[in-house]
């Protein structure tokens, strides 16, 4: 066996993704939250780059160019949103900032 | 058992291990520097997958740009420990079990997948370099590059807006700065 | 050597509209550089940008396909196919001009001395047009990808634009946080659709999800294409705000700027099932595959109708009572798409129906949200009592807003009632009566939360007596959009053929079709 099978890296990363995910759920402080959605999305990217390589065509490669263009740019308007919640609260934990339910 | 193959489970055991930290971290600085890490072995990793162009912009985008933009978020926010409480009582135990079906489900269905057994093919000398990527990205793809491009440009307007110091009220030239 | 594209011209002939729409969101940056954020012309540079937008679309509307295509098939505009440009894009870009045209109207007098930034907003409302007009167009993994998070980034910012408004921020912070993680769930869908077909173009998927090998009803074992197909669900799904996926929609309409709440109650809703009619018709709308995921969605319809009609019964706040009002919508819309392979009703046919009920409540919820936006800018508040005695206070807005809501809860002869009749009845044709039961049952229930604001509206007391102005945006939208409802009501036949022929063009690929 000298190569990786498609469905290991796949199988890898949806382990990433699952980690991820569970920053997600479990964790309450919106920087924490951030960065698992970034974990999330480095799991996709790896999903795409393997796929293109087990494919051998390179659409999953661009596929990758684009979504880490567009989580710089998810990136900074939730950091800008972020900043934004601290300055008018002065905390960042997903429940502190809600006032708004039902 | 040849360098690829070695690769792909050590640094894969890594990439989770590090991810596994980052979200057990307290301090958000240490977890951004699992973060670092884990982008870092993400890199390693697109090398194995013949994608060196992507390597690349992995390194200098996230693990450079991104990285950067948290730890000076973090750094402005002051990094305050942060609490572990638990807002809904059984909502943590509730999204464990939820996630692990999740991800047992997701599982079993990457591994049953037909496309699942497929091995690399051999490749061309150019696969994944930057002139494959370039050629490609300004032919076939040059649509989807311009509107990236308006989506930097619309993210970068938007973040100013929100993010700016000073009042927002009538006048911008009063508040600047 | 780079292989440019020959045919320029007809790429651009074809980009019309969204090349109209991006220099008009630049221009418009630019010249409000030159006014310095003072008021301007930006909402008349803008409505000008619409209009051109609009007849560049008309024009090609009626332009005959195989003279412009030059004998190319289906309309692609690109090399790679990615983006169509057919009768469904063109419904779906009039949808999203409108949209944004009756926007903007309402919002003149509501936006004025909210914030310094209003070249911005204005620009920011022609990019979320555009975003919807290339979701509408997009016919690849990476173009669906791109449109759908193009459109949530304008729409967190809208969202949150008012920054000295806590709940404006808060609003637009959830929205980003949800709508962050579902995105993340729906590329990791997308990413498996790519690693079982190893292209991103739908028509190969198509192909290759239809060979025998990847058949996953024949082969249960293998359930790779519904667990992808409902990980995208959750992306497209929280564009529709539709349950399980609206947890974000409630405190994002109540937060945001009204004018806001008003786009993101139709347009990301339009263009998320246009994406979502392209991506599961097209590809996966054959017998045997369409098992795979109708089923899911039927029942994502019922418990959307169910969940956004009851809980839209205790709300206090009109624009919070109006984010469950468009989750129920939304689960209508879903019975449509759910009943696709039925028989035609009506002269529709059921994917022809979805169009012509999001067409009916494009004018009938933008003409509610005008009367809200007026309210909301003359008492300083949305809570339903600022709704008090509405009839005494500005009679026109207080019928205006009736007609709306009885247009919304269905009742004929106005344009809700067809459009409920047309999905509803696909479903029964398509053997679905539960879910023809349940819309009918929610939409009496949703008759009480409406009757309770048209209650507050003739017989509350006002908290203070002066007569309620609108703006002169306000009266034009809201006249329009009661001459519609009414038109699309009485007359609906023209409007049934422009959704039929729109559809026409979401076929599902045939086996054979080789996509380059």
């Amino acid at each position: 066996m000298n190569a990786v099978p498609l469905g290991h890296w796949l199988l890898l990363t949806t382990a990433l993704f699952g980690v991820g995910a569970a920053g997600v759920l479990l964790r309450r402080n919106v920087m924490i939250v951030l960065m698992s959605v970034e974990l999330m999305l480095n799991a996709v990217n790896i999903a795409l780059v393997a796929a293109a390589r087990a494919h051998g065509q390179i659409e999953g490669q661009l596929f990758v160019f684009f979504s880490l263009t567009v989580a710089a740019a998810e990136v900074a308007v939730g950091l800008a949103l972020v900043v934004a919640i601290w300055r008018s609260l002065g905390r960042t934990d997903v429940d502190d900032v809600s006032v708004m339910h039902g | 058992m040849s360098a690829e193959v070695l690769l792909f489970y050590v640094v894969g055991a890594l990439l989770l291990l590090s991810a596994g930290a980052m979200i057990r971290s307290n301090d958000p600085v240490h977890a951004a520097l699992w973060m670092v890490g884990n982008f870092l072995l993400t890199a390693v990793l697109y090398l194995v997958l013949q994608a060196p162009f992507i390597a690349a912009v992995q390194v200098i985008v996230y693990a450079g740009a991104i990285m950067v933009l948290f730890l000076f978020v973090v750094m402005l926010l002051g990094a305050q420990p942060m609490t572990r409480s638990e807002p809904i009582a059984g909502h943590r135990a509730t999204a464990v079990f939820g996630l692990v079906a999740l991800v047992a489900l997701l599982s079993v269905a990457v591994a049953r997948a037909p496309a699942a057994g497929r091995m690399p093919p051999p490749l061309t000398g150019d696969f994944g370099s930057p002139e494959a990527i370039g050629q490609a990205l300004f032919t076939d793809w040059v649509l989807p590059f311009e509107w990236v491009s308006l989506m930097l440009l619309v993210a970068l307007i938007g973040a100013v807006m929100i993010a700016r110091f000073g009042s927002q009220s009538e006048d911008p030239e009063e508040t600047s700065g | 050597m780079l292989d440019l594209s020959p045919d320029w011209g007809v790429i651009l002939t074809h980009f019309a509209p969204e090349l109209i729409l991006v220099i008009g969101a630049l221009g418009l940056l630019s010249y409000d550089l030159y006014v310095r954020g003072k008021d301007g012309l930006q909402p008349w540079i803008t409505l000008g940008v619409l209009l051109a937008a609009a007849l560049a679309t008309g024009w090609l509307y009626t332009m005959d396909p195989a003279e412009v295509f030059e004998g190319r098939s289906a309309g692609e505009v690109f090399r790679s196919g990615a983006f169509l440009s057919d009768s469904f894009t063109h419904f779906f870009r009039l949808m999203s001009v409108l949209t944004a045209g009756l926007v903007t109207l309402s919002g003149i007098a509501y936006m004025r001395g909210k914030t310094a930034f209003k070249g911005e907003f204005y620009a920011f409302v022609l990019f979320a047009a555009l975003a919807m007009n290339l979701m509408a167009g997009a016919n690849d993994l990476i173009v669906i990808a791109l449109g759908i998070e193009f459109l949530s980034l304008v729409s967190y910012i809208l969202t949150g634009y008012i920054r000295e408004d806590r709940l404006s921020i808060e609003g637009g912070l959830k929205y980003f946080l949800y709508g962050s993680i579902t995105s993340a769930a729906m590329l990791f869908g997308l990413t498996y659709l790519y690693g079982i077909a190893g292209s991103t173009s739908l028509p190969v998927i198509a192909e290759a999800v239809r060979q025998p090998e990847n058949l996953v009803v024949t082969h249960l074992s293998t359930f790779i294409v519904p667990a992808a197909l409902f990980l995208v669900l959750a992306g497209i799904g929280f564009k529709v705000a539709i349950a399980p996926f609206h947890q974000w929609s409630p405190d994002a309409y109540q937060g945001a700027p009204t004018p806001v709440t008003a786009f993101l109650s139709v347009g990301p809703k339009a263009a998320g099932f246009a994406v979502m009619m392209r991506l599961f018709i097209t590809v996966f709308g054959t017998p045997e595959l369409s098992a795979t995921w109708l089923g899911v969605l039927g029942a994502l319809a019922g418990l959307t109708m169910i969940l956004g009609n009851v809980a839209a019964l205790t709300q206090s706040d009109v624009k919070r009572m109006m984010a469950y009002s468009s989750i129920a919508q939304a689960g209508y819309m879903l019975v449509g798409i759910a009943a696709f392979g039925g028989t035609a009703l009506m002269g529709t046919t059921p994917l022809g129906a979805v169009l012509f009920f999001i067409l009916a409540y494009l004018f009938t919820n933008l003409g509610a949200f005008a009367v809200i936006i007026a309210v909301d800018r003359l008492t300083g508040s949305s809570s339903v009592s600022a709704f008090a005695g509405l009839s005494k206070r500005s009679p026109f807005l207080a019928i205006a807003l009736t007609i709306f809501f009885l247009s919304l809860i269905g009742i004929p002869p106005l344009s809700g009632f067809f459009g409920k009749f047309a999905v509803f009845g696909a479903a029964v044709a398509s053997d679905m009566f539960g879910l023809a039961v349940v819309g009918v049952l929610t939409g009496v229930v949703s008759a009480v939360y409406y009757f309770q604001i048209v209650k507050t509206m003739y017989f509350g007391d006002p908290a203070e007596g002066g007569a309620l102005r609108p703006s002169p945006g306000v009266v034009f939208v809201v006249a329009t959009a009661l001459v519609m409802t009414l038109i699309i009501g009485l007359v609906p036949q023209p409007f049934i053929e422009i959704a039929n022929q729109a559809v026409t063009a979401l076929e599902p690929i045939a086996g054979s079709m080789v996509a380059r």
